[in-house]
């Protein structure tokens, strides 16, 4: 009852369980919804140990969105078809082979199946997944079932838990948000202005949004005009001390663009309360484009998943440095950092500016906020966060994501580079993320699941557009409500039940000291200040760690010595360093404060493979009962345990307090209550041990979900790994010369 | 009496016994101890990293005597006992490749050589053991201000470079002819500081390991197998150890024959025993057959016999580490490997580990590519064209094959190479490490290094050359490392499975090239008891044992009886960062999730005893309440306070 309806099905299917042989492959049912691609069988999957259950996908489901490329193949006549919408096969496919988004292969067979049904099967599939039009995908049949049908489940969450803070997450729709967002970070001099209500100046821009309070609305309307897409400067974000973060788009207008940049950022410098100047940051000119971005992430999937695993064994490092995709990775991250640095270090201002301000802004913005503010550290507070850069921002979800399959070009992995950075960050340092990294790949995934209002649309305004007019196409009475409401995919009890949203919780974080407004006055994180004292107190010189690197700055100050010996010792290397690389230095000699500034290490033998997301479905890489997660289930035991003595104490507290009648034994806490998905068991020998099921891929399980092996060799392979990639590659190629 | 801390003696010494090296505490002594434990080196080799500064006053106060407090900041390192200054000079100049010259004191014992920095805002300071020097060389002529370079070449993957003024008076000795001197004792017929230094450890390390005990624990000997004193007197095989464990039904005799058939007579033996299939793991060094097929009639019945004593197997597989064509071109030199004609059933592979030749040349090259800056744009391309860690897949991979053979084939195995005490030694003790849960606990590990590597005859003194100025040695060559290299990837990939932490991975390696501890010292157990070194000197697990908290992984889960399969592919292997580019200060080490875990445990207990005092008053006001009503108003129970 939630809109999904049957398109075309086929019976006897075999599915392609192990690479190398058939005998574990599953008999079964291949159905083509408008929402997913479903395989009914009564066999279970052999080496399946677990499987986490997902309210809206089966364990064989793929979403027609995650769809990328649909090939069918004849392997007695030799033939092979990559099928596009509204497309004629020539031939009976005998194979279905699925290449998905999130870097799953997926193989039918069709030798038992009915030659005539297992075509139709086919192009239903290839019509399905590559949908003409917005309101053809899934999320519109979903939200309006939700919204208006028998069910009424909208209310679901109402009395519920909501543990993955999809209530407690701003969406940043309204100005309270904002108002909030402002007084959390102390940004006094900033206003919410609401001049874009109706959307009536920017397209791209939110109804509402933060400009600095000696603006005058009037103002703001006329600069518009010269802004690409109107987007006026946007505030992202206030340090404590003072200086904040803006984002625009570049001037249009180029004889306005002098005057323009002087009044935008004397307003900025107003707001400043040492008025201090402002610093512009142009990101085209420094990072990757988009479609660099889409090249790299192309050519370390064929690493990762296309290419036979043992053949690219040998050159697998040089292969990883080609796909250039960790050097971006890099180069975002270094990017944040010399951000960072402006605010913090130089304690000015800075604006990001890009072409459009929809893209590279949004990475750097959230990223420069994830290293400065702890609370972006926690899960609501990163939710937030990407409701705020992404979604409110306008970064182009739709087309980026490629739903529609309309532009190629336009298609690129701006967020999941994003969700590679934050995990960098978070490998560098385990206990500053409240989330864990199996929460960056499931919300990494739940892009290609196409009912969640984050990621369907290029704007708020598609949004509210695109809802206008399937209610007015399907004339759907409207009632109260002024448009359909799609689910935020932050309210993750649409994907996952309670326990297995425990698996988001990383039981190492620590949180304490968090930010929090108090009585309307703002605590901030203590920093600097707290940091230099104790350091002195320490007596630890501050660039001394780890090594025999000595303070550069007040070496090169009483440089007569180096000046001296330099002639005698050509082979000293002069050490040259930037403001902000000596800025990151220092910091890195002090004691890290997971509460405060977190610094990424940039180097590339820090900055590596994001393994559980890139490798995950490849058999030949999943390590059996090892990986990170061994490491995680032991701590996630010990948490529990602190979690059920916490609660053991608060029992025996409340009844004390209950006129002294004694409490009967306290019961140990509830399980489902608990934060960890893996619970301290009572017998002392069963806790010790890790669970068979644990593999470096956990929670997600290779089984069937990378077959590529049965192809070695053939003529097929090449033509197989070509298609699309030959494609976009040979598109890249012309427009780099 | 063996030289060690006895109960006795350390009563006798107790001033000295907790404060050993200053060296060996200062890495337990600072707060942030996990961090700056896997940050710095190996504790005996404090090094670079300035160990002394990272230490908060308070907590050097509280750790140390006020004695050795007032060296910290003077020119002169913290001496061992019986570890003599034999030369300072003043106005040296350490050309840091991060930072530039530094000027300062230079001072070289009869262990170390230490270079303290006399700028007033630098505190850095360098503190080697001789040991790790492997070259020592004066670059160009005097400048034209009189000064002289010299470059240390180190075994531990850095250079260093000095300058200084050549003495006025020609006579007198430069100081680095003085650490030339004493960082080559037996070029120079000197005893190895080994030999001189004392210290008193609650346990004697050389007792770890116990051959009997160790076959006794593997339940051996039993209906199939027996310990063979053959080689008592290490006449059979002199770079074997003196017990071996054979087949029953091969006499003794037979076991002379085939030494005179197995390369250096090093014969099949067995290593270890799979306590439930019985399959077995053996070791042997190549045959001696020769362009002409040389056949050994003892030989292929002992190959048999161990094939038999595994009733759940009719196979054998001989695992040869070489590649094919080296085993081949044995032939020429009276080598080779066991045909199939000869050895009925037993099927022959060969794991492709190259020679200690190229691994050396590999190891040379990982040197240029992180030492001392590695280039950032083509970092991985370099790193693969070193080969390193394609090697140390190779190794893991024969090491795996060969215990899945043993674990899920239940076949028993006979591994060699050409002598058996190099590649052997990686294959053996990896798989066992594999196989065998026990090998995986600290002691355990230690009885596995003693085992297969200092009791089988892995040539220490000569592919590391202690104290030997030969640098160009082409018998040197970095197989143990390799072997450490291995387990660090095994750590990797089972982060829960090990007793033991990186950092007790890199206190060993830094030991091997000390010569601290005779440990690693001479090349067989033959030569180790004739030089009486469990007498003579110390055991590194002496120092390791007293100690094992800082050595311990707090995440070790006992897997019991799991056997270990590790992914041997490149998307999991890494360069171990933290041991090869250490030196580097921008090789920050990760934040560690251990501190942070040890802060739950703390906090873990501390919420145990409020429970459990909670629990406690709750069950005396029960007491108390039922007495009340109970009408005995007596004083005997006092009311307990309310919870705050």
């Amino acid at each position: 009852g939630n809109g999904e309806i049957v398109v075309n099905e086929a019976n006897f299917v075999r599915k392609c369980i192990a690479a190398e042989s058939s005998q574990d492959d599953l008999w079964g049912k291949l159905i083509c919804t408008n929402f997913k691609i479903s395989f009914i069988t009564h066999n279970s999957i052999p080496q399946q140990k677990f499987q986490y259950v997902h309210h809206l996908l089966g364990e064989h489901d793929i979403p027609l969105a995650c769809v990328d490329q649909v090939v069918t193949v004849n392997d007695a006549k030799g033939k092979q078809k990559v099928l596009g919408s509204n497309q004629k096969l020539k031939f009976n496919p005998t194979e279905l082979i699925l290449y998905c988004k999130d870097f799953r292969i997926v193989r039918f067979r069709f030798d038992e199946a009915g030659p005539e049904s297992a075509k139709k099967v086919c192009l239903a599939i290839a019509h399905y997944s590559q949908p003409a039009d917005p309101q053809l995908l899934f999320g519109f049949e979903f939200a309006q079932s939700r919204q208006y049908g028998s069910s009424g489940n909208i209310i679901e969450r109402v009395n519920g838990v909501d543990p993955g803070g999809g209530c407690q997450t701003p969406l940043f729709d309204r100005p309270s948000d904002w108002d909030r967002e402002i007084k959390r970070t102390g940004a006094s001099e900033w206003r919410v202005c609401s001049i874009n209500e109706g959307y009536t100046v920017s397209p791209s821009l939110p109804e509402y949004f933060v400009v600095p309070a000696s603006m005058a609305d009037l103002d703001l309307k006329q600069y518009a005009c010269s802004y690409t897409g109107q987007r006026i400067p946007m505030w992202c974000w206030n340090h404590s001390n003072g200086s904040s973060l803006v984002r625009m788009s570049s001037i249009c207008d180029v004889q306005q663009q002098r005057k323009l940049d002087q009044r935008v950022s004397s307003a900025i410098t107003k707001s400043h309360p040492q008025r201090s100047e402002v610093l512009t940051s142009d990101l085209d000119k420094t990072l990757p484009s988009i479609q660099e971005v889409q090249a790299a992430l192309i050519k370390l999937r064929q690493s990762c998943v296309i290419e036979p695993f043992e053949e690219s064994e040998e050159k697998w490092l040089s292969s990883m440095e080609n796909s250039r995709w960790t050097e971006y990775v890099r180069a975002f991250l270094r990017h944040a950092v010399e951000v960072v640095y402006m605010l913090e270090g130089k304690r000015v201002s800075v604006s990001l500016q890009e072409e459009e301000d929809r893209d590279l802004c949004c990475v750097v913005a959230s990223l420069v906020q994830l290293m400065l503010d702890p609370h972006c550290r926690s899960l609501v507070g990163f939710q937030a966060l990407v409701q705020k850069e992404w979604v409110m921002a306008g970064h182009r979800f739709l087309d980026r994501c490629n739903h529609l399959k309309k532009n190629d070009k336009e298609e690129a992995p701006l967020f999941l580079l994003f969700l590679d950075c934050v995990w960098q960050l978070m490998n560098q340092y385990p206990a500053a993320f409240e989330f864990t990294e199996t929460y960056l790949t499931v919300l990494s995934d739940s892009m290609w699941i196409p009912v969640f209002s984050t990621f369907l649309f290029n704007c708020p305004q598609q949004r509210a557009e695109y809802s206008r007019e399937f209610v007015h196409s399907k004339s759907i009475p409207l009632g109260n409500e002024q448009a359909l409401k799609f689910p935020p995919v932050w309210d993750w009890s649409q994907q996952f039940t309670l326990k297995d949203q425990t698996l988001f919780n990383n039981p190492l974080y620590v949180g304490k000291g968090a930010t929090c407004v108090q009585n309307g006055t703002v605590k901030t994180f203590r920093r600097t200040k707290q940091r230099n004292y104790s350091s002195t107190v320490r007596g630890v010189p501050s660039a001394l760690k780890n090594g025999l690197r000595g303070d550069v700055d007040t070496l090169s100050r009483r440089n007569s010595l180096v000046a001296r010996l330099r002639p005698d010792f050509s082979q000293a290397r002069e050490v040259t360093e930037t403001p902000c690389e000596r800025f990151t230095r220092e910091w890195f000699s002090r004691p890290t404060d997971l509460q405060g500034l977190l610094l990424p290490q940039l180097l590339p033998t820090h900055v590596t493979l994001w393994r559980l997301y890139f490798l995950r479905w490849v058999p030949e890489a999943s390590i059996s009962q090892g990986g990170a997660i061994t490491a995680f289930h032991k701590l996630s035991l010990l948490a529990d345990e602190i979690e059920s003595l916490q609660n053991q104490l608060r029992q025996y507290n409340t009844s004390g307090g209950v006129g002294g009648t004694p409490a009967s034994t306290p019961n140990p806490a509830h399980p489902e209550h608990g934060r960890m998905y893996f619970k301290c068991t009572p017998s002392p020998n069963r806790a010790a041990s890790t669970p068979e099921y644990l593999s470096s891929s956990f929670p997600f399980s290779p089984v069937g979900n990378l077959c590529r092996r049965s192809i070695l060799g053939t003529p097929l392979t090449k033509f197989l790994n070509g298609a699309k990639i030959w494609l976009s590659t040979e598109t890249l190629a012309n427009e780099t010369v | 009496m063996e030289k060690s801390g006895s109960v006795d003696s350390l009563g006798s010494r107790q001033s000295s016994s907790r404060q050993p090296s200053v060296d060996s505490l200062s890495s337990s002594s600072t707060s942030r101890s996990d961090r700056s434990s896997q940050a710095k080196p190996a504790s005996a080799m404090s090094s670079d990293s300035a160990s002394t500064n990272e230490l908060s006053p308070e907590l050097r106060q509280s750790k140390l005597p006020a004695k050795l407090l007032r060296g910290l900041n003077s020119n002169e390192p913290q001496l061992l006992p019986k570890e003599t200054v034999q030369d300072t000079a003043k106005d040296v100049t350490y050309i840091c490749p991060f930072i530039g010259a530094l000027r300062g004191t230079l001072t070289v014992t009869n262990y170390r050589l230490f270079f303290k920095c006399m700028d007033r805002d630098q505190s850095l300071a360098l503190d080697i053991p001789l040991g790790v020097v492997s070259r020592v060389e004066k670059i160009g002529g005097t400048s034209s201000r009189g000064e002289v370079s010299y470059g240390v070449v180190c075994k531990d993957m850095r250079n260093l470079q000095f300058a200084h003024r050549q003495p006025d008076d020609t006579l007198k000795k430069s100081i680095f002819e003085v650490l030339m001197k004493y960082a080559y004792p037996i070029s120079n017929s000197l005893a190895f500081f080994a030999y001189d230094y004392e210290q008193i450890f609650p346990e004697n390390g050389w007792k770890v390991f116990d051959a009997l005990a160790e076959s006794k624990r593997q339940g051996l000997p039993n209906e199939s197998w027996r310990i063979s004193k053959v080689n008592d007197h290490y006449e059979l095989c002199d770079s074997y150890p003196s017990t071996l464990v054979v087949p029953v039904t091969i006499p003794d005799e037979d076991l002379r024959r085939i030494a005179a058939f197995r390369a250096k007579g090093r014969i099949p033996v067995l290593s270890w025993i799979h306590p439930e299939t019985q399959a077995t793991v053996v070791r042997c060094s190549q045959p001696m057959v020769g362009v002409n097929s040389k056949r050994c009639k003892e030989d292929e019945k002992l190959l048999q016999a161990i094939m038999d004593a595994n009733a759940q197997s009719h196979k054998l597989f001989i695992f040869d580490a070489r590649p094919s064509v080296n085993a081949t071109a044995n032939k020429m030199k009276g080598g080779g490997y066991e045909s199939e004609d000869a050895y009925q059933n037993a099927e022959l592979v060969f794991l492709d580990i190259h020679n200690i030749h190229v691994m050396r040349e590999s190891l040379r090259k990982l040197k240029e590519v992180v030492y001392p800056n590695i280039e950032e744009s083509h970092w991985l391309s370099n790193l693969e064209s070193t080969h390193w860690l394609e090697h140390i897949k190779v190794i893991l991979a024969g090491a795996l094959r060969i215990a899945d053979k043993v674990e899920s084939g239940k076949t028993s195995v006979v591994v060699h190479c050409s002598d058996g005490w190099d590649r052997t030694a990686q294959l053996t003790s990896l798989a066992m490490l594999m196989l065998d849960s026990h090998y995986r606990t600290i002691r355990g590990f230690e009885v596995l290094v003693e085992k297969e590597w200092v009791s089988f005859g892995h040539r220490f003194q000569m592919r590391i050359g202690h104290g030997d100025k030969n640098h160009t040695d082409a018998d040197r060559s970095p197989v143990f490392l390799q072997f450490i290299d291995c387990v660090w990837q095994m750590i990797r990939q089972f982060p829960t499975a090990f007793e033991f932490n990186e950092y007790f991975l890199i206190t060993i390696l830094d030991h091997l090239y000390s010569c601290l501890f005779g440990t690693f010292m001479c090349n067989s157990e033959q030569q180790r008891l004739k030089e009486e070194l469990p007498k003579k000197t110390l055991s590194l697990w002496s120092y390791i044992n007293s100690q094992l908290e800082e050595f311990t992984n707090p995440f070790y889960v006992n897997y019991s009886s799991h056997v270990l399969f590790p992914v041997v592919s490149m998307r999991h292997l890494e360069l171990w960062v933290g041991y090869y580019i250490r030196w580097n200060p921008r090789m920050r080490p990760q934040e560690p999730v251990h501190q942070r875990y040890k802060e739950l445990l703390a906090k873990r207990s501390e919420l145990q005893k409020r429970v459990e005092e909670l629990r406690r008053e709750v069950a005396n006001k029960a007491a108390s309440l039922t007495s009340e009503r109970a009408g005995s108003p007596t004083r005997s129970i006092t009311p307990v306070q309310t919870f705050v």
